[in-house]
């Protein structure tokens, strides 16, 4: 018996050791996208809101190349960078393909074709190149702009007998405001969902020109993140004293973010979130359910005396091509059309998006669309946006043992200082 | 063959004189041949099945083995040699991942305690047991998202379950969002989950039980634990042993959806198993090699559990 048990373990060593000693074949340089079709992935084509938006692409690429069809292919979101992972691997796939902006396109930029030299005309067009450019070179363009402003519910600050329009500008207004809106109003002041670990994400970038220095603000940005400054461990010390004061709804660890943690600010449970501007968890869900004119847009409560508030957004999500697709120009041709401005403005009308096209002006949006409009002139890129998938990821579970007491501040700040320099 | 072949000839013996010439001048032709063929024709037969699992199992494993032994990113398809593992082993998540497995192997006695007992007390004919039956199986049938979903919402921390404990006076408790607890509840979803399954087998296993055992253990003035105990737990040993193998087999191979669901890996990585890490650095992280790596860990994780399962039933089979 032990003979046969040493048998199969004998076999997979050898098989191991084979393996390792036949390691590393490459696997570049395969070729795919047949002449005459370009294959789009994505995850939004498929969406009834965006049927408009492929429609308009579709025609003004056909203008330009009527030989070549478009194929879209919508993924489901959750497999997206799975499947798109796989594709990468074996160098054949779709030709266009559709990336959140930072860190999932930094990551696979070795996958993708630098576009500087095509969407030069769309340069000054277009706002939000920065999420989806790595080491000075273009690699998608945008279609939407991303942010994470702060909602609040406007009939729930009137319950607690707070200014609607005069909403806490400071922490320490913020803090009592939260106390009264509690006794009054019987609800706690955000709406919390941080199962994946989003939720601390949402608050460096919706908190973060708050507490940080402009100066310190843009040298994050840049790169240069000194993670033993006080004022970065402001961002993770505000973010528990938040919690440990009550100020969240119940149980932000076991909430998922999307939908529930919206769910709960559209239901009035709660009378602030640090929302989105684009597609979901922003305006154009909140505005039928909540009334558009009890949906306000605030900036964010100053914690740091001189930090000066200021909206955080980035590119959204955007298009970029392939190193394999077959021929390059054309491929980049058909990202042009996808962010043309005709079929921007009918994916903002249709998706309640904020459009990356600086033309394009949101119709219908309400009062909430129209502070967010009038703050991106002024905005900045967002801190989270920043730092690599494996930061985020760190980023997350520390976050998620801040809230639950079984972490310090310190430890954890030590964490993000070894990946944020691993990365 | 010979036998169907001297049928046939001793028919048409009298009828044709030269028809058995042929046959007879092709026997010692085929007699010739058989030792080569016969030598062949088991591995012809088996090829099939050998190629199935040489080319959709064998050769992708040893392909992903392979490819652990690469980089990721820039250092894509170039040798790093085992760096991969040894990032591996130096990532705290994965080793609570690791961890995890061994909670799971020692949870496994609950897991199989549950239905044994719970079949038991059908066994014994409780009141009710004809409805209780069917209630056990009812959640087997669910897919493991729809019961993640369920627990969410009884488990949240404003939820049903909480306002209960909040009207007998205790405090709620966050049950998936708190790191020590949230694997102990994820597990006890899981077994609530499937050990309608293990209940099936073990109400099977009762069906070969000696009732006339049970009867002279009665007669003879045995209490109901002293009959579980010296009559029923010894006359299930075969089955007892099959459910512990087939639940360690669903607990490291079907937690995912459950996982997915009910905590993503939360609250600071504490529910993290090794599939969920694998599923999550190729697909998130874009770190295909260190998955491929951590596959292969867990293979050999699944081998070594395996082969001790094998062996274990192997020994209780030659008892019998």
């Amino acid at each position: 018996m032990k003979r046969r048990i040493l048998g199969p373990v004998v076999a997979v060593a050898v098989v191991l050791a084979l393996a390792a000693c036949g390691s590393a074949k490459s696997n570049e340089g395969t070729n795919s996208g047949a002449g005459g079709k370009l294959v789009v992935w994505d995850w939004k084509s498929s969406d009834k809101n965006a049927q408009n938006f492929v429609a308009k692409a579709k025609a003004d690429f056909a203008k330009k190349h009527p030989g070549v069809t478009v194929d879209f292919v919508a993924q489901p979101f959750d497999n997206y960078y799975t499947l798109l992972g796989a594709a990468i691997q074996a160098g054949k796939g779709p030709d266009v393909m559709l990336f959140n902006g930072g860190g999932q396109i930094r990551d696979r930029a070795t996958a993708l074709l630098p576009l500087d030299q095509y969407v030069a005309p769309d340069k000054d067009r277009l706002a939000g190149w920065d999420a989806f450019s790595k080491d000075g070179k273009i690699y998608a363009a945008p279609i939407t702009l991303q942010g994470h402003p702060i909602y609040y519910n406007k009939t729930i600050y009137r319950k607690a007998g707070l200014d609607t329009e005069k909403p806490p500008a400071t922490w320490d207004a913020l803090l009592s405001g939260c106390a009264t809106i509690k006794q009054a109003a019987g609800v706690p002041c955000f709406a919390l969902g941080n199962k994946e670990g989003y939720g601390i994400q949402f608050w460096m970038s919706g908190m973060g020109s708050c507490i940080l220095t402009p100066d310190e603000y843009d040298k994050w940005i840049a790169g240069t993140r000194d993670w033993n400054s006080p004022n970065v461990k402001k961002i993770f010390a505000t973010w528990k004293e938040a919690n440990d004061k009550g100020l969240n709804t119940a149980g932000p660890n076991s909430t998922a973010m999307f939908m529930d943690m919206y769910t709960k600010f559209e239901g009035g449970k709660a009378a602030n979130v640090i929302g989105l501007m684009s597609d979901v968890g922003g305006w154009h869900e909140m505005n039928p359910i909540l009334g558009a004119n009890n949906l306000g847009v605030m900036a964010c409560p100053v914690v740091t005396p001189g930090a000066v508030p200021s909206l955080a957004f980035d590119g959204g999500v955007g298009y970029g091509v392939a190193k394999w697709t077959k021929d390059p120009a054309v491929a980049a041709d058909l990202v042009r059309s996808l962010t043309s401005t005709e079929a921007l403005t009918a994916y903002a009308t249709d998706a309640g998006a904020i459009a990356s096209d600086k033309t394009v002006t949101i119709a219908g949006g309400g009062p909430a669309a129209a502070v967010i409009a009038a703050a991106i002139p002024s905005g900045k890129p967002a801190l989270h946006v920043a730092l690599s998938a494996k930061t985020q990821d760190v980023m997350g579970r520390v976050s998620q043992q801040l809230l639950s007491g079984s972490i310090t501040v310190d430890a954890g700040m030590k964490q993000l200082a070894a990946a944020d320099q691993a990365g | 063959m010979q036998s169907v072949r001297s049928a046939w000839a001793g028919r048409t013996d009298g009828t044709a004189v030269t028809s058995p010439r042929p046959l007879g001048e092709g026997q010692p032709a085929s007699r010739r041949k058989r030792p080569g063929a016969d030598r062949l024709a088991p591995y012809v037969l088996i090829a099939p099945a050998v190629l199935i699992i040489v080319v959709l199992r064998l050769w992708p494993l040893v392909l992903g083995v392979n490819f652990s032994f690469t980089g990721d990113g820039d250092r894509n398809g170039t040798p790093v040699g085992v760096s991969n593992y040894l990032e591996l082993f130096r990532d705290p998540v994965f080793r609570i991942a690791l961890r995890n497995v061994g909670l799971l192997v020692l949870l496994l006695p609950v897991a199989v305690a549950i239905p044994g007992l719970l079949a038991t007390f059908i066994f014994l004919r409780v009141p009710g047991h004809r409805l209780f039956r069917s209630v056990y199986f009812f959640p087997a049938v669910l897919s493991p998202v729809i019961i993640g979903a369920i627990f969410n919402l009884l488990l949240s921390a404003d939820g049903p379950l909480n306002a209960l404990l909040g009207a007998v006076g205790l405090e709620p408790v966050d049950w998936l969002g708190e790191p020590k607890l949230a694997i102990f509840t994820v597990v006890a979803v899981h077994i609530w989950a499937t050990f309608g399954m293990a209940l099936v087998v073990f109400l099977a296993g009762f069906a070969t039980l000696d009732t006339t055992l049970l009867d002279a253990a009665r007669s003879d003035g045995a209490s109901t634990p002293q009959v579980i105990w010296h009559v029923i737990i010894p006359g299930l040993s075969r089955t007892i042993q099959f459910v512990f193998v087939t639940t360690m087999i669903g607990m490291l191979t079907s937690m995912f959806g459950l996982l997915f669901v009910m905590t993503a890996g939360g609250p600071g990585g504490s529910t993290y198993l090794p599939e969920y890490y694998i599923w999550i650095q190729q697909g998130q992280m874009n770190r295909p090699a260190l998955a491929s790596a951590a596959s292969t860990v867990l293979f050999l994780v699944m081998l070594v559990v395996g082969l001790a399962q094998v062996g274990l039933l192997r020994r209780s089979l030659r008892e019998d």
